[in-house]
């Protein structure tokens, strides 16, 4: 392990991530530019494929831009005081003779980065939520990106609001999955060591 | 032609409003191209939804009440769809009865006014 990380026990650990739950709904506290800095700060040490870095991760806060781009963005239930979104950049890709149509690494790069910045917004005491469904094309104008910056993910972060939690309804409702549910042993279909 | 003309000179949405649920429903379709089929009607109530809170802000006279009501049930269950399908489904489907019951009140409730205004 590189550096020592005493003060983090593998439970605490466990209960942090555990106890993040995507929020759809924020009060209007502004997110600072610190708690921003923090989040793309944790992006930033995501696992990068090939440590190539083409993603840039863009800050909005501007209420009248975020309600736009909300317009083009059907996953986005509520709107948020900031977001950030994760952009792909394709002239960065060409330099690094990425083969952005059969490698599949671009996405997981925009997913470890988002998970980090999702984590880091919870130890922050903030509340985040992925957004992906959105046009891409009327996302990149309400962002006023230039055509080598295509936005592949928005994180919409602010403190959450109180609402009430989920309720489950019909008897026929399915049981949340768990870790067991999804792992196996050795080989397919073995749930235990 | 609607049974009873029930025109209001009230109107309930700006056209600002009008294009952001324009640029939603497009997107909608662009993205329905990709996603699982059944988020195509978490996309229609949704953007149901939104409508009755454009609405709601010109606080309409007659539907407010309604208005209030609906949205606060729709926005509670559309998001069923992703924790229990089955009730979100059976909300689908109670749904349209919901609103036909409410245009028929407002209905009557135009036609009463009308008898009551006709010489
Ligand atoms: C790739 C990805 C895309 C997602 N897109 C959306 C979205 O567009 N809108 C939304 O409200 N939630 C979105 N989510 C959030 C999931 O619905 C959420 O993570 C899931 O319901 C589990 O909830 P939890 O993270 O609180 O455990 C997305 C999650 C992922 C991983």
């Amino acid at each position: 392990m590189n550096g020592s990380l005493a003060q983090l026990s593998p439970e605490q650990l466990l209960a942090l991530l555990k106890s993040r739950r995507v929020c759809r709904s924020f009060t209007a506290d502004p997110v600072s530019d610190e708690q921003l800095r923090l989040m793309t700060e944790a992006a930033r040490w995501a696992t990068s494929a090939g440590n190539r870095h083409v993603h840039k991760f863009l800050i909005v806060r501007d209420p009248e831009v975020i309600h736009r781009v909300r317009a083009v963005s059907p996953g986005m239930l509520t709107a948020p005081p900031a977001l950030i979104a994760i952009l792909t950049d394709l002239d960065k890709a060409e330099r690094e003779s990425l083969q952005m149509e059969h490698d599949h690494a671009n996405w997981m790069d925009v997913g470890t980065a988002a998970m980090n910045m999702m984590n880091m917004a919870h130890a922050l005491g903030l509340g985040s939520c992925p957004v992906t469904s959105f046009s891409r094309s009327g996302a990149a104008v309400m962002l006023g990106l230039p055509p080598h910056l295509t936005p592949e993910w928005l994180l919409i972060v602010g403190h959450p609001a109180p609402v009430p939690p989920p309720r489950r309804l019909s008897v026929n409702a399915p049981k949340p999955v768990t870790a067991r549910d999804l792992t196996w042993w050795e080989q397919p279909g073995r749930h235990d060591p | 032609m609607p049974a009873t003309d029930r025109s209001s000179p009230q109107m309930v949405l700006t056209e600002d409003q009008a294009f952001d649920l324009l640029a939603f429903l497009f997107s909608a379709a662009e993205i329905s191209l990709v996603e699982p089929t059944y988020y195509g009607t978490f996309r229609l109530v949704d953007a149901a939804s939104r409508l009755m809170g454009f609405m709601l802000e010109h606080d309409p006279e007659r539907s407010r009440e309604f208005l209030h009501r609906f949205k606060e049930e729709v926005d509670t269950k559309k998001v069923w769809m992703m924790w229990d399908r089955e009730a979100y489904y059976d909300f689908l489907r109670a749904a349209p009865a919901i609103v036909a019951a409410e245009l028929k009140r407002l209905d009557e409730e135009a036609a009463l006014e009308s008898e009551a205004t006709t010489p």
